[in-house]
């Protein structure tokens, strides 16, 4: 038995290594733009040599990210079409009562945490999140790059609205990733200081057995601990004692 | 009291009004009383050597400049020397200097201005203090207002009469309310308005008076016109491009004047107001080329998004108002349980 589960394919991996650094180059370039009368505003734009050359850089970024959100769709839906991969992201009835088991057990009222199959609640509220934030990000941001092509098609007054939104969608999305994402990938116990799984594609089978307990079971044909219902959580794997040291 | 009584008495009981000024300590007007005296140049100009008396004693210097505070290389015996000038000009230019012997302040400033940089490049008509100020018969500065811009039309005639036309130089030769050419150009330290510097700076220019609660309530005006515009895409811009001057390949973000105009501003309801809504399509088309007819209303016309005014907007930001704190403060709790279960567990 192999001491490590793949669990990212290359593709997958690519994307992470895009959607990462252009959100980096977006946040540095977009926010500035945003809270333009700061003095840290400031600093960072004269680093790029004034506002219309970090504006150009945010567009340059805003167009990698556009193309990489229609890659990723047509190839998710090729995918799907092909069944090469299932429906493993599309929340279900089970992660809602995942959230609710996981909230549960955050409070102390249970000591039964929660069995997940390949992404937990957590995971695909940030995926959906994102993809989400990406449509209206790139929708609205070439709404403010052509306006005037913009006005011929929709009414004016939604160029304003799409810079609000735009601004704050994005604020929010910088939120979401330095709150959320900084801490399920670096400061969770689980995984601090940093996990490097999106990098190399690989978690270690104990972390599986700790986090994907129903999807390693069907990966290695045994069967889920419980497939049905989150009576039998508490019998978490051996060595464990029934009471996992965090989620 | 008794001590300012007298000099007053004494002054108004010295008439007219000229005799006794120190000037004619001096005896210079003995000569300089000849309206018809004047002295020939090398250029062919005929430089007048008359002092009017009663001109120079009402003037601001009248009561307290002798002659030779200001022509200090004159002596009494000068009357049968050549002068070293060569044009009026030369003269001009070498007895402004006299001026900041007492005004330095607002001499050093006008080393900054637009006057003096390009009298500095050979430009022998750029003002100088006594072109605005006048030399024997300088009187207080803006007495009334309006002669400000009548000084300026003087070489700025063009713009002046545009100027006059307008919603603000109409209203000139009446009220104080208004600006003159000073106001927004500055007197001593003249910006030169053309590199960019003079429009970047229009937003606090303008804003000076419209966002002035007492004044803009006396026409009806808005004063949150400078925040709309700061808080909107131009502003953001103009913000960010501050101290960049206009060149090649640099275009600048509009400010005040880029849309409702310079010198030939006018009421925005007035039909002929480039902000006027029927002719904002063509006002915008000025940057945003190709702009349709709904293009300017992508432009909330300086209103802040209410919902009578511009409900879309207004929606997407009560929206995010609401998202951001619920969304972020709810991730947070989030990891404030699991991090207290972490706890609970050790």
């Amino acid at each position: 038995m192999s001491n490590y589960i793949v669990r990212f394919s290359l593709k997958q991996r690519i994307e992470h290594f895009v959607t990462m650094t252009t959100f980096a180059a977006l946040c540095l370039t977009g926010l500035p733009q945003k809270f333009y009368t700061t003095g840290w505003a400031h600093t960072f734009v004269d680093l790029f040599g004034g506002i219309d050359n970090t504006r150009w850089i945010h567009r340059f970024f805003g167009v990698v990210l556009a193309l990489s959100t229609i890659v990723h769709f047509a190839s998710g839906i090729a995918a799907i079409l092909s069944r090469k991969i299932g429906f493993s992201m599309v929340p279900t009835k089970r992660d809602f009562e995942d959230a609710i088991q996981q909230l549960r057990y955050y409070l102390g009222m249970t000591d039964q945490h929660p069995q997940y199959d390949r992404f937990t609640y957590k995971e695909k509220f940030e995926y959906w999140g994102l993809v989400a934030g990406n449509v209206i990000m790139v929708v609205t941001g070439f709404m403010l790059f052509f306006p005037v092509k913009a006005a011929t098609l929709i009414p004016g007054q939604i160029i304003p609205a799409a810079k609000v939104a735009h601004s704050n969608e994005g604020l929010m999305a910088f939120f979401v990733i330095t709150v959320w994402h900084i801490f399920n990938a670096h400061l969770n116990p689980d995984v601090f200081p940093f996990d490097a799984s999106i990098f190399t594609g690989k978690v270690s089978r104990e972390r599986y057995v700790h986090e994907h307990p129903l999807e390693l079971a069907r990966l290695e044909g045994g069967l889920p601990p419980d497939a049905h219902g989150h009576a039998g959580h508490g019998d978490a794997p051996p060595g464990h004692g029934g009471k996992r040291v965090v989620g | 009291m008794k001590r300012f009584l007298l000099p007053l008495l004494v002054a108004f009981a010295a008439s007219p009004a000229w005799a006794g000024i120190p000037a004619e300590s001096e005896d210079c007007l003995g000569c300089h009383s000849d309206p018809d005296q004047t002295y020939d140049l090398p250029s062919g100009e005929k430089l007048s050597l008359y002092v009017n008396q009663e001109a120079f004693a009402k003037s601001v210097h009248g009561e307290m400049l002798r002659c030779t505070e200001c022509h200090t290389d004159k002596t009494s015996d000068h009357a049968t020397g050549e002068l070293k000038f060569k044009t009026r000009r030369e003269v001009t230019r070498a007895y402004y200097e006299q001026c900041k012997g007492c005004h330095f302040a607002n001499y050093t400033k006008t080393l900054d201005g637009v006057h003096f940089a390009v009298m500095a490049k050979g430009n022998d008509k750029a003002a100088l203090c006594v072109d605005c100020h006048g030399a024997h018969d300088i009187s207080r500065p803006g007495q009334p207002r309006a002669r400000i811009s009548q000084m300026c039309s003087g070489c700025h005639g063009k713009e002046a009469a545009i100027y006059a036309r307008s919603v603000h130089g109409r209203l000139a030769g009446s009220s104080s309310d208004v600006p003159v050419c000073t106001d927004c150009h500055r007197a001593h330290d003249t910006t030169d308005p053309r590199d960019g510097a003079l429009a970047a700076r229009t937003p606090e220019i303008c804003g000076r008076c419209h966002t002035d609660e007492k004044l803009m309530k006396r026409y009806g005006l808005s004063t949150k016109v400078v925040d709309t515009y700061l808080a909107d895409f131009h502003g953001m811009a103009a913000s960010l491009q501050q101290g960049k001057k206009k060149g090649p390949g640099v275009r600048l973000a509009a400010v005040c004047t880029d849309c409702h105009g310079v010198h030939d501003i006018e009421k925005s309801d007035s039909p002929n107001s480039s902000v006027m809504a029927a002719n904002l399509q063509k006002t915008c088309a000025k940057c945003h080329e190709g702009a349709s007819e709904s293009f300017p209303k992508a432009w909330l016309s300086h209103y802040e998004p209410t919902p009578e005014k511009a409900p879309i907007v207004w929606a997407v930001q009560l929206f995010y108002k609401l998202m951001i704190p619920f969304m972020v403060g709810g991730l947070v709790l989030q990891i404030a349980l699991h991090l207290w279960r972490v706890v609970v567990n050790r």
